[in-house]
């Protein structure tokens, strides 16, 4: 109602401009507060509480430690969990720029008949979630998978079979989750994309590849690393798709949701949820500021 | 309008209220042991539901533990040496369920804070159309050969109680002594050929041919085989097996401990021990088959060489075993 009133009133007009951009913010900071610092902050004051039990329940009463972090560095199953994460969420992140560089390229920048149908194709992985793409992955790479069934019966060799519970289906069930972000992020980013100066080049007489190589890929580092920021730190976190396709590859999420549900070792789920997000954050936040400082430089 | 609207009000209050009537159990994966049929088999008699729980034995004395406090769970339903281990810490009341004096001794706590419902051994459950031409599996022996490389799982031991009795019981069927150094040693060798430590229940996967071989109770190959019709072969390795009871617990301070009991009892009844057996669970009570379902049990000779293990001994050893798996095995994966 003061609002209302501070408006109504011309005297105070000024006040009034600069307290709704405060109240239309203000859900948002609400919303931001109850679910992301406060969560984070019970997350971390739990991470420091250390089960006395090999195998659940029992919480130590002895304030708060660093053990179970200890853990995670120190424990060879925990560490090489986390290297493993990193480490793919890196490839698919890499692999899934480089894959989408093209159809991003062709749907902000070319028109052509179909293009709202292709982009909606695009975007159809984004709508399941892990767990059914673990499915998928395994319908059609398993054991007895489609595609194996579906060469042995043409070429008479169950190629493929069993590929989905390999490295490399891992990998495939990654990409094909981060191909609509890597494709959305990136289509955004190169709209933007001032085309005269590769037209400028052109008319210089540089070729496709030069225009490339000097002109465009240095104008769009900035769409390249925002985009591998989000599917870097959306790879590290998904767990849906590994519970069901990784068989020997030990992922930190999946861990994660071993000592919740298998050990109730919450302190040590609570610090490797910690670890996961302040990975991601760094990440995110070091290539969004270099991102936006490349982006600065050439305006 | 209004009166409609009433009406329509209270049928959904009145089958809410019906639907409330529940006895929560730990470990109550429906397609273990069928536990799916029994519970069924139960609302039909009495309209208490059951539901489902996938925690195993572990998960679930893990989760008893947590709860302590302020228990939510009324039954839990364990592997032998993990229920005993549980009655152990105090997780459960003392109760003794109708026709607990017909359960033999060595199956059941004195107090009643754990007694037997059925008995399975450690099988090899084989998708011979998984096997793709290869030969059934007939020893842990054979298992070992590099040809059934990644075609073998079996349930985490830290997790599923099946898991624990065949990592704990294989030393003694291999013949080897008190240090277990025979059984790890042929786990590690083993990992070789393993698909993967499953957390989770893998029935389905094993009758749809995903997974060839898979380490768990005889029963529910069994049932896959005569029930729902599966290429399914049971094999009792000719080393010998591991004879795992399964036991069930009252949780101590269980919010509905009245009809828990109600349940408790009728799962030792007649109806119940029925359902069991025709899941090929052998029920502790001696209950009279049909001469077809006794065929589709595997022969008696079949388990001749199976092992009876002291339970007490399992549960004083079992977080030491688990925690070694976990170092020798699990963590020593390339």
């Amino acid at each position: 109602l003061s609002t209302v009133t501070a408006i109504a009133t011309p005297r105070r007009r000024a006040l009034a401009h600069s307290a709704v951009p405060a109240l239309l913010i203000l859900p948002l900071i609400v919303v931001i507060f109850a679910l992301v610092i406060w969560p984070t902050v019970q997350l971390a004051i739990n991470s420091g509480t250390v089960s006395t039990d090999f195998i659940g329940g029992g919480q130590s009463a002895s304030g708060w430690s660093w053990q179970n972090y200890r853990v995670i560095i120190t424990d060879s199953l925990y560490r090489e969990a986390l290297v493993n994460s990193i480490g793919l969420s890196f490839l698919v992140a890499v692999t899934s720029i480089i894959l989408c560089l093209g159809p991003a390229w062709l749907l902000a920048r070319k028109a052509f008949f179909g293009k709202r149908l292709v982009r909606a194709l695009f975007a159809l992985p984004m709508s399941f979630s892990g767990i059914i793409i673990g499915f998928v992955a395994i319908i059609m790479l398993g054991r007895i998978g489609f595609v194996p069934q579906m060469l042995a019966m043409l070429v008479g060799k169950d190629w493929l079979s069993g590929v989905a519970y390999q490295f490399a289906g891992l990998m495939i069930a990654y990409v094909y989750f981060e191909i609509p972000r890597a494709t959305l992020s990136l289509e955004t980013a190169l709209a933007k994309f001032n085309g005269q100066l590769e037209a400028a080049a052109q008319v210089l007489g540089a070729h496709r590849w030069q225009r490339w190589a000097w002109v465009v890929l240095p104008l769009i580092w900035p769409a390249l690393l925002s985009t591998f920021a989000i599917t870097f730190s959306v790879s590290l976190g998904s767990f849906g798709v590994a519970l069901v396709v990784s068989k020997r590859f030990a992922l930190l999420p999946v861990e994660l949701f071993q000592q919740l549900f298998g050990f109730l070792n919450l302190g040590l789920a609570a610090a490797m949820g910690i670890v996961l997000m302040l990975i991601a954050f760094v990440v995110n936040y070091s290539l969004r500021t270099t991102a936006e400082y490349l982006a600065g430089e050439r305006a | 309008m209004r009166k409609l609207l009433a009406v329509l009000l209270a049928t959904f209050v009145a089958s809410v209220g019906a639907a409330d009537k529940v006895v929560v159990q730990y470990d109550c994966i429906p397609n273990y042991a069928n536990w799916g049929g029994v519970t069924a088999e139960y609302a039909k008699f009495s309209g208490v539901r059951v539901p489902p729980d996938m925690k195993g034995s572990s998960a679930a004395m893990a989760a008893l533990e947590a709860e302590k406090a302020n228990p939510q769970a009324d039954v839990a339903y364990y592997s032998g040496a993990i229920g005993f281990q549980a009655a152990t810490k105090g997780l459960h009341d003392g109760y003794r369920p109708k026709n607990w004096d017909k359960i033999p001794d060595g199956l059941k706590d004195p107090d009643g804070k754990w007694w037997t419902v059925h008995t399975a051994h450690i099988a090899f459950i084989v998708n011979k159309d998984a096997l793709k031409g290869k030969p059934v599996p007939r020893s842990f022996a054979d298992l070992l050969k590099p040809e059934y490389k990644g075609m073998v799982v079996y349930p985490d031991p830290t997790i599923q109680g099946t898991g624990f009795t065949f990592v704990y019981g294989i030393n003694a069927v291999l013949g080897g002594g008190a240090d277990q150094k025979m059984g790890f040693d042929y786990l590690k060798k083993l990992d070789a050929n393993i698909l993967n430590y499953a957390k989770e229940d893998s029935y389905n996967e094993v009758l749809r041919g995903e997974i060839p071989i898979w380490i768990n109770a005889d029963g529910n190959g069994l049932k896959m085989k005569h029930v729902d019709k599966g290429p399914i072969e049971v094999v009792i390795p000719q080393e010998g097996t591991i004879v795992m009871p399964l036991v069930m617990g009252l949780v101590k301070g269980a919010p509905r401990a009245d009809e828990a009991k109600k349940y408790l009892d009728w799962l030792l009844g007649e109806q119940a021990q029925r359902v069991m057996a025709e899941s090929f669970f052998r029920p502790v009570l001696p209950v009279k088959l049909s001469p077809t379902l006794e065929s589709q049990f595997l022969p008696v000779s079949a388990y001749a060489k199976a092992k009876v293990l002291s339970l007490e001994t399992m549960a004083s050893q079992a977080d030491r075993t688990k925690q070694r798996w976990l170092s020798e095995v699990k963590r020593q994966r390339s």
